[in-house]
């Protein structure tokens, strides 16, 4: 008996409500208790109808909502794939990473390649041992016989 | 919130995934001389990677040499410049207060020994040569087996 007085109120009260929400006078909480009654599964048969409007604009007034899980979860699964794909890439054209480029063409002749890279280390090595040379060019007789002179000569 | 965190960390993974694949020289100012001077005419560039090259063990070799540039060769000097910091100074020569000729040890990256190895010369006519080299092998035995090649 006092369950269905409650029910009683309880409907009565949404009819008070449904009337207000045409009205346009309802407050969003008011709104939100006419959602969760109209979403019950006993719904009276009379409120069928308010259900299906409510449903309308419910669609209506849901805003897109932004979720970031998504996002990352494809964000780590893109850059898992890249870096599977770019590491096979790097891994099978290894041997193309070995060329010379002679002129503004490109060889991978390895024999080439290597003779080039053989000259570049001859360049760099070949050249004179400045430090020999200066100490040559200290230690050379003539040169502090010369020297000498200079001071035998001033004597005179 | 563990699936945030397993996602996070799939990204981290493959971010570090791709890492090693980028090169130890991107960092130093000579990558630019390579990027400029590598395929013009009177330039011979050389890379070499993981080759055994007479004897010497590289892990990476990169070679430039280029012909009647003296612009090329001030570009050279200008970013042997920059990359000098924190360097050790093998051999310099100066010539008329004109670098002519450094052997650099750079820093270690990693397990990696790095050198750079700059010449100008003159005779017979005006020839510069850059090297850039990377080694597993301890820098300074790397450049004896290279001035022994007289």
């Amino acid at each position: 008996m006092k369950i269905q007085k409650k029910q009683i109120s309880c409907i009565s009260q949404m009819d008070e409500l449904m009337e207000k929400y045409y009205d346009g006078l309802t407050t969003v909480e008011e709104e939100r208790l006419l959602h969760q009654f109209l979403m019950k599964r006993d719904l009276p048969e009379r409120f069928r109808a308010d259900k299906e409007i409510f449903g309308y604009f419910d669609h209506k007034k849901h805003k897109p909502t932004f979720r970031i899980l998504p996002v990352i979860r494809w964000g780590a699964v893109a850059a898992v794939v890249f870096s599977i794909v770019f590491s096979l890439q790097v891994m099978t054209n290894k041997h193309e990473s070995n060329y010379a480029c002679i002129n503004g063409q490109k060889t991978t002749d390895i024999l080439k390649i290597k003779s080039s890279a053989m000259a570049s280390i001859s360049d760099i090595s070949g050249n004179v041992n400045e430090v020999d040379e200066g100490f040559k060019n200290v230690n050379n007789q003539d040169l502090m016989l010369q020297q000498l002179n200079v001071f035998t000569e001033s004597d005179n | 919130m563990r699936s945030i965190k397993k996602y996070l960390f799939l990204a981290l993974l493959g971010i570090v995934g791709i890492s090693p694949a980028l090169q130890a020289q991107q960092d130093l100012q000579i990558s630019k001389v390579f990027d400029l001077y590598g395929n013009k005419k009177g330039a011979v560039m050389v890379e070499l990677t993981d080759e055994m090259l007479d004897g010497y063990d590289f892990s990476l070799f990169k070679s430039i040499t280029i012909h009647n540039n003296p612009q090329a060769a001030d570009f050279i000097r200008k970013c042997l410049l920059k990359d000098q910091p924190g360097a050790k100074k093998v051999k310099q020569v100066v010539a008329n207060g004109i670098l002519t000729s450094v052997y650099l040890q750079l820093p270690r990256k990693g397990d990696l020994y790095r050198l750079i190895l700059f010449n100008e010369s003159f005779s017979p006519a005006q020839r510069i040569t850059l090297i850039y080299i990377e080694s597993k092998n301890d820098s300074d035995e790397v450049l004896k087996l290279i001035l022994k090649k007289k």
